[in-house]
């Protein structure tokens, strides 16, 4: 005879009317296959935790974005943001799909070059390029998205010494009407900062400005920002070309558009309230098509998608160690994977479900990570099915800036798959093993011997 | 041996009610079942045995999970205070 599965007994008090966060409790289904693919299975070949990234989920995402910015806009192109997510194979998923590269260190700038992105498709954001790296970007043509005074002084210095003209555009911070401000990165747009920079720029013989930059924030709901931001760029370009007779090659509104993530704290899932590609192509293109730029001299807009081009398409997989009860009653479950692997925690109320079907029974839990620290919280109270030391999870809409800021604490990092367009998992980043941490270590002559 | 209040009122869905509270419950059918058994005077062993036969979970699991029950029943006063196991 074969036996019936076992749930968890559990009791759980009845809170007569008083309705859950989204009005309905609502049931977790279960999750058992990525792009067809058993979870189950990827866990039993490449181990437990792993990050699994959907390949079809990153095309089906770009070709999404592309279109509605093409469909409204003669002339589109995307830089994919390597910080939120640099893993080779993401990269060249992005660059086969056409997306150019978007940088913001010597690192990822050397990254690009090594995927065999052509330097004229590089540009190269944020604060901190070494003289070595301006070096570096002004020989390929890269385009420099300068960030401060400093900076410019330091490419008209360097332009001098060099026999390639710097290809520059420079960021622009202002006010979009959203709090807070991010005026910590570019020139100031209000305080005539920003037209200073491109005057100086202008009566500069050694540089060619090719642009201009902006980024006005990150998980942004609010398309009336960008509407704001592409107008004030729009003026920028208007200006330059009345009084200098310049025209633009492109327009770069950077990135920023929220991910269906459901912020920590928010009311609504952001299923439900981040705004679709449609709906911010819409109010960034009809800016710049009803500006006064000439029609023939409308620059090419350039976007930095990131989150919203890869979050969907990431999930990390992993296996319950241990179910504990708190102080006050409450059920904590122990997952393999921590804020350690999920950085993104901190930001996200994640949405987690079992692997294997479960009941329909739920009790308010709290998800802990392996790590020996109060921080260590995948999710507070959540609604969660009995899960048992051994059941398998998974945490969906990870695919933006894990595999970049993770930490190795602790513990070492698991393997990377993607799951090709069948469905074919491939491991894209090996898990880490102790030499791999011990071979950058060095250890001094003195401290080699020790007797306890 | 544990020993459920008298005064608890247990419907065949799982339903707890405690007159002395106001406060109701819902066990879930694994949750039932034991409080049933409980409630029929069988004993840890007798308990185990009884699931461990018609249900795919081995003695260890069970053990733990059965435990942590009982610690939540007393945690919301559904248990006799005086009734060990
Ligand atoms: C300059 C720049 N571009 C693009 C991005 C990508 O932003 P997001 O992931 O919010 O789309 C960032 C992220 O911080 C950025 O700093």
């Amino acid at each position: 005879m074969t036996k019936l599965d076992f749930e968890r007994p559990i009791i759980q008090r009845i809170n007569a009317g008083l309705p859950s966060k989204y009005g309905m409790s609502h049931r977790l289904e279960p999750l058992s296959h990525i792009d067809g693919t058993p979870i189950k299975d990827l866990i039993g070949e490449f181990g437990s935790p792993l990050f699994v990234l959907s390949e079809s989920t990153i095309r089906k995402t770009y070709k999404e974005a592309h279109r509605a910015f093409s469909s409204r806009y003669p002339n589109v192109k995307f830089a994919w943001s390597y910080k939120t997510n640099y893993l080779n194979a993401v990269c060249n998923v992005f660059h086969q799909e056409g997306a150019w590269a978007e940088v913001v260190s010597g690192f990822e700038y050397d990254k690009a070059i090594a995927n065999g992105v052509p330097g004229e498709l590089i540009l190269f954001n944020g604060p901190d390029k070494s003289t070595e790296d301006l070096q570096k970007a002004i020989r390929n043509n890269s385009l420099i998205h300068i960030d401060h005074f400093d900076e410019l002084y330091e490419i008209i210095h360097l332009s001098k010494e060099m026999t390639e003209r710097p290809k520059v555009a420079i960021r622009v911070n202002m006010d979009t009407g959203i709090y807070p401000k991010w005026d910590r990165f570019g020139f100031n747009y209000e305080n005539g900062e920003a037209w200073d920079a491109l005057n100086r720029i202008m009566a500069n013989k050694n540089l060619d400005l090719m642009g201009l930059h902006t980024h006005i924030g990150t998980y942004m709901m609010s398309v009336e920002a960008y509407r704001i931001a592409a107008g004030k760029l729009a003026d920028l370009a208007i200006k330059l070309e009345r009084k200098h007779g310049h025209v633009l090659k492109y327009i770069d509104m950077g990135g920023g558009f929220a991910s269906k993530n459901t912020l920590r704290g928010a009311y609504y899932p952001g299923t439900d309230t981040a705004p679709s590609f449609d709906d911010f192509a819409e109010a960034i293109t009809s800016v710049l098509m009803s500006s006064d730029i000439k029609p023939d001299h409308l620059p090419m807009l350039i976007l930095e998608t990131g989150r919203a081009m890869i979050d969907d398409a990431g999930y990390l997989v992993g296996t319950v160690i241990a179910n504990k009860r708190l102080a006050d009653g409450r059920r904590a479950t122990i997952l393999d994977a921590g804020v350690n692997l999920l950085f993104t925690a901190f930001w996200y109320e994640h949405d987690v479900r079992p692997v294997q079907p479960v009941s329909d029974q739920t009790e308010d839990t709290t998800l802990y990570g392996p790590l020996c620290m109060n921080i260590d919280v995948i999710r507070g109270n959540v609604m969660f099915p009995l899960l048992k030391k051994g059941d398998q999870y998974v945490i969906k809409r990870v695919g933006a800036y894990n595999n970049t800021q993770w930490m190795q604490f602790i513990t070492l990092r698991p393997n990377v798959v993607m799951l090709d367009s069948k469905g074919n998992p491939h491991l894209i980043r090996k898990r880490e093993v102790l030499e791999t941490i011990n071979s950058q270590e060095v250890m001094p002559e003195h401290l080699k011997q020790f007797k306890l | 041996m544990v020993k459920i209040k008298k005064n608890i009122a247990i419907s065949d869905s799982g339903f707890v009610f405690d007159p002395g509270s106001g406060d109701s419950y819902s066990l879930n059918p694994s949750g039932l079942e034991i409080v049933q058994l409980i409630k029929s005077g069988k004993d840890f062993s007798a308990i185990l045995e009884a699931v461990t036969e018609k249900y795919e979970v081995d003695s260890d699991s069970f053990e733990r999970y059965y435990y942590d029950f009982i610690a939540t029943l007393a945690q919301l006063h559904l248990t006799d205070p005086d009734g060990k196991e």
